[in-house]
């Protein structure tokens, strides 16, 4: 108990110099930078609360994050907007305008819901299956997307979302998807899932539900993609279905991968370095291309050098960063040792 | 619920199992009755770890059936016959490696619903018997080869079961852990009730623990019994303890 507390003081910690040093420098770029994070740190830790503790890839996470986005929106751009933001809205939600704080938590509701009822059948597959399905489930979500335009407004930019999420706003939510997927993990799903990640035989003779405990992790897993999606929503005020396709599935996954999918520290870590990472190299690309150095501009260099980061990693430190031991295990069994030793 | 569970003996009748036409087990009965230790022997490749993952659900059955005091557990998932109150071991090592100790031997009174709580207390209990509470929080994937076998007993206990099914628990350890292992296991019927099946290649050991001797070669029943009787069958000494009995 005492190593939770010191792994949530210590993580906690983290995201809450993250919102003082902000206050402290008062740069804008900072501040949108600090508020991405915080929101890829609740998509992060929902994708860390099915993939590490299932031990289970699932492609499918951003999509939940477009069901949250979009149920927050829905319910929370104008009504009198509404005529020109989504041409086509069923009559019926027209006039329907909440709280975007309240739409936030629809947002979670709605798309835990929807993995809820989709998901079932998948999570009796393992390995590849589990991971092509997954990758199937992201394609149908996208597409939904694209072609619903009663709620989406197609594949067009939806736009008119009220400006809800604010940085310390987003660290506040990052501390509870940090503290809930700990206590997932020590729950007793929680830790009969992870030993069906272990060795599923075993865990199947012991009496573990494995498809039910991993159908549980999914659905908390939507809950945090869609609180994501809709904060990110409401920062960023309009957006289109591409924001959940291919190109953020494999960002959120080189977080969790070269940070520890087992462990929620990993996940964090993770979150931080890439993010940092992404953004000292688009730095970087802007300055080049600024400088004129190359006869071309330089495009996608950020992404070559992430995904060859990401495959350094997995090739030198297979379980990322943090590959068993949240880190405040790791302090209070270095104080034992010392002890020990003394 | 122990109780009740205790009085019911473990039965397999008729047993076979087929691989893509080998037949693995032929026709093979066997009774466990609670409190009691039956060795399973037989020459390597005879069928020992089949019978066990058909009793446990892990391959189908193409014959007979396997009952609980008349309950038909076969044809049930390995995840409701384990909720019935048959646990086992396996014969190379199957631990969730990436958690810890405590956590491993937990994990079996979890799936049973055992609050949290109580889990953790049952399993530190368990590993004071098995004096491994020092290892309580390394990670079981870097143990010994020989704590790592007293885990998995560990663990499979933590769940009560009223069965044991134990493939091969000694092997790989030295001698002061076999002899620690004989120990504790001699005890479990007695303290715990619990009907014991262990397959073992160390004769010493099983003529030690058991009362009662089944013997497989190619699949068949070739002798069971009392096992200083088992002992003494020419089928068997011929079969599966020739080699040994010249050694002796
Ligand atoms: N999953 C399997 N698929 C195919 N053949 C198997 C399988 N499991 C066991 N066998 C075969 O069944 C026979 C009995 O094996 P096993 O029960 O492991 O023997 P024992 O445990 O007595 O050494 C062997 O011939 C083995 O090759
Ligand atoms: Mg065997």
């Amino acid at each position: 108990m005492k190593r939770h507390l010191l792994t949530v003081a210590i993580l906690g910690g983290l995201i809450v110099l993250l919102v003082l040093v902000n206050q402290w420098l008062g740069i804008r770029l900072y501040d949108r930078i600090a508020t991405n994070l915080c929101i890829s740190l609740v998509l992060v830790l929902g994708l860390q609360v099915f993939m590490g503790n299932s031990g289970i890839l699932s492609f499918a996470h951003m999509g939940f994050m477009g069901v949250g986005a979009y149920t927050s929106a829905v319910l929370t751009i104008p009504a009198q907007m509404k005529g020109m933001a989504l041409p086509d809205l069923y009559p019926f939600l027209q006039a329907v305008q909440v709280s975007p704080y309240l739409a936030i938590a629809a947002g979670g509701i709605v798309a835990a819901l929807v993995a809820a009822a989709l998901s079932y059948p998948l999570m009796r597959l393992s390995d590849a299956a589990a991971v092509i399905t997954s990758f199937a489930l992201l394609v149908v979500l996208y597409t939904v997307m694209t072609h619903w335009s009663q709620v989406t407004n197609g594949p067009r930019t939806l736009f008119g979302l009220p400006k809800a999420t604010d940085l310390p706003l987003a660290a506040g939510v990052a501390i509870l998807a940090l503290i809930a997927a700990l206590v997932f993990k020590e729950s007793r799903t929680g830790r009969l899932l992870r030993a069906s990640r272990d060795d599923e035989t075993a865990a199947a003779a012991l009496g573990a539900h494995i498809p039910s405990l991993r159908w549980r992790a999914f659905i908390l897993a939507a809950l945090f993609a869609g609180v994501g999606g809709a904060l990110w929503g409401h920062f960023i005020t309009s957006f289109s279905p591409k924001a959940f396709y291919l190109k953020e599935t494999f960002l959120i996954l080189s977080m969790l991968v070269i940070g520890g999918a087992n462990t929620v520290t990993g996940a964090i870590v993770g979150t931080f370095i890439v993010t940092i990472a992404y953004e000292s190299l688009r730095g970087f690309e802007g300055v080049l291309n600024e400088a004129k150095i190359m006869s071309n501009p330089v495009i996608g260099l950020t992404e070559i050098v992430l995904a060859l980061a990401m495959i350094a990693v997995l090739a030198l430190r297979p379980g990322g960063l943090f590959p068993t031991r949240e880190i405040g295990a790791l302090f209070g069994r270095k104080k034992t040792r010392q002890e020990n030793a003394g | 619920m122990g109780q009740s569970m205790s009085e019911k003996s473990l039965n397999a009748a008729g047993v076979s199992v087929e691989f893509s036409g080998l037949r693995a087990l032929d026709n093979v009965s066997l009774t466990l009755s609670p409190a009691e230790i039956v060795g399973l022997i037989g020459p390597n490749g005879s069928g020992k770890t089949t019978l066990i993952n058909a009793i446990t659900g892990q391959v189908p059955l193409a014959g007979g059936r396997v009952t609980i005091g008349g309950d038909q557990i076969s044809g049930l998932s390995p995840r409701r016959i384990a909720l019935k109150g048959i646990n086992r071991s396996f014969q190379i090592v199957r631990l969730f490696n990436n958690m810890t100790v405590v956590e491993n031997v937990e994990s079996s009174a979890l799936a049973h619903g055992v609050s949290l709580r109580q889990a953790r207390e049952k399993a530190n209990t368990l590993l004071a018997e098995f004096s491994l509470s020092e290892k309580a929080e390394d990670l079981a994937g870097n143990l010994s080869y020989g704590d790592k076998r007293r885990v998995e007993i560990a663990r499979a206990l933590a769940a009560d079961p009223a069965f044991l099914l134990l493939d091969e628990p000694a092997a790989g350890m030295n001698e002061a852990e076999s002899e620690t292992l004989l120990h504790i296991l001699s005890e479990l019927p007695r303290t715990r009730g619990l009907g014991l099946l262990i397959i073992d290649h160390d004769m010493g050991l099983i003529m030690r623990l058991c009362n009662r001797l089944h013997v497989l070669a190619s699949g068949r029943t070739i002798a069971e019994g009392k096992a200083d009787e088992v002992r003494k069958n020419p089928a068997v000494i011929e079969a599966y303890l020739g080699s040994e009995a010249a050694n002796a």
